[in-house]
Order: structure tokens, then C-alpha cells, then sequence
């Protein structure tokens, strides 16, 4: 599938959405899957521009790129944000923390992690990658 | 879908009808219509959530600020919730700050 580019914008999100929806199509996933891989991304995204970019007073742009193999679909998210690990956010003194009271951010990491198969995180050339992944055969 | 929000105020009951997808780009408008009615101290509030396809952790957050602004003695009913939606709340232990119910059970909601 060909990645799509959009702003870091809330706006952005809906695009987002409908671009890990179409991807999710193209994989075979069930409804219940694709709807939590679009959660997931959602979240992460959402991160993305509030945290990486608005609240650090940058701009820039959102990648996302879809690949298919026989065995998963992977979903990457792509930024040039301020770096930011979402698994910060996920260590034990913070696991113990009702989800309401989380850090700003850590509610929308938890629901990330917990709807895919697995999650990554690479800093890259001063890119943010957040890569989703989720099986093509029934888990 | 884009997201749209209802609501009314009748008797001292809080009604929101949500419809689409709550992200956090939509959560806002939700927050501003939950202060508004806030205004009017309402004794009950009912989110009818049958219309509504997608809810992200911005709109639990917004059922967060909704009992904190209208005071922990005013119940919140969540009517309807769609499957995935449902999950997302009792994953994240939403489910118990909220009443929820499949339908409308006016004998149980309006009996304020």
C-alpha cells in the first residue's frame, strides 16, 4: 500500500483512521481487529501531535506506511516530533497508577499496546517510528 | 464519521445523544457541551451512545471530566454502547464509574 502524508494536526486523525481501516481491508482482518488496530494508531497518533508537535511548539508532518506480509500487517507511524518513547509511559511505578491518573498520554499508550500484537519504537535519522503490528492468522 | 453531539436538559436530566466517532479532534466539543449543561446542575446525566462507532481514550477522559464536573452524587447512564466501544471502557476500568445499560430504561433513569 502506499503511505499516505498528512499535517500533525487533530484534524489529521480521521485520515489516519481511515488509512489503518483500508490497510486493515486489504489484510483480511476481522471487524473486531482492524477496530482496535485503528484504536491503537488513533492513540499513538494523537500523541503525536499534541505532545510531539503542539505542546513543543513544532510542526510537521505525520507519515504512515502499511505493509502486508503473509504473516502480519504492520503499520508504521512516522515524525520528525520531539523524541518521545510511548513505553515510557508504561513502566511498573506507572502500571500501578489507577488509568485515570496516568500521565497526560499514558491512557492512550496503554490502549496502543494492549489492541496489537506487538509494538515498537525506533528513533531513526531524528525520526519517531512507532510500528504496530498485527497477525494475519487468528491470534 | 464525523462526530455530532445532542443535548437537553429535562427535569433535572442531562441528555447527550453522540454520534460517529469521539476522537480527541471531537472531544472538545463533547467537554464544552458537558459544561454547559454542568451550568444548570443537573441531577442525573444519560449518554446515549448507540450511534456512536468509535471512542478513543480523549472521550474516556471526557467521562472523567464529566463526573468531576457534575459532582460525585449525579450518576452518569451510558445507554447502548456499541461492542468495540464497550470494550474499550471495561478495559480501562471505565465501566465502573459509569451506569450502563443497554436501553433506555425510563422507570430506572427518570426516577430521579
Amino acid at each position: 500500500m502506499k503511505p499516505i502524508i498528512v499535517p500533525g494536526t487533530l484534524a489529521s486523525l480521521s485520515l489516519i483512521r481511515d488509512y489503518a481501516r483500508t490497510a486493515a481491508a486489504e489484510a483480511g482482518l476481522d471487524k473486531k481487529r482492524t477496530y482496535r488496530l485503528e484504536l491503537a494508531v488513533d492513540e499513538i497518533a494523537t500523541n503525536i501531535v499534541n505532545h510531539g508537535y503542539q505542546e513543543a511548539g513544532l510542526t510537521g508532518d505525520v507519515v504512515a506506511r502499511a505493509t502486508i506480509t503473509v504473516c502480519a500487517l504492520t503499520i508504521t507511524l512516522e515524525d520528525t516530533a520531539v523524541p518521545f518513547d510511548p513505553r515510557r509511559l508504561t513502566r511498573p511505578e506507572q502500571i500501578d497508577l489507577p488509568l485515570a491518573e496516568r500521565p497526560i498520554g499514558g491512557l492512550g499508550v496503554f490502549l496502543a499496546i494492549e489492541n496489537v500484537d506487538e509494538f515498537r519504537y525506533e528513533h531513526v535519522d531524528d525520526h519517531n517510528r512507532n510500528i504496530f503490528v498485527v497477525n494475519r492468522t487468528a491470534a | 464519521m464525523a462526530f455530532s453531539l445532542t443535548s437537553e436538559t429535562v427535569n433535572g436530566i442531562a441528555k447527550f445523544t453522540l454520534v460517529g466517532e469521539l476522537d480527541a479532534a471531537a472531544a472538545g466539543s463533547f467537554r464544552e457541551a458537558v459544561e454547559q449543561a454542568a451550568a444548570s446542575r443537573p441531577k442525573r446525566v444519560v449518554l446515549i451512545m448507540d450511534a456512536l462507532t468509535y471512542m478513543a481514550s480523549a472521550g474516556l477522559r471526557t467521562l472523567v471530566f464529566a463526573k468531576q464536573k457534575m459532582g460525585a452524587n449525579v450518576d452518569i447512564y451510558v445507554i447502548g454502547v456499541q461492542e468495540a466501544v464497550r470494550e474499550t471502557i471495561e478495559m480501562t476500568g471505565f465501566n465502573h464509574s459509569v451506569i450502563m445499560l443497554d436501553t433506555y430504561d425510563a422507570a430506572e433513569i427518570e426516577n430521579v
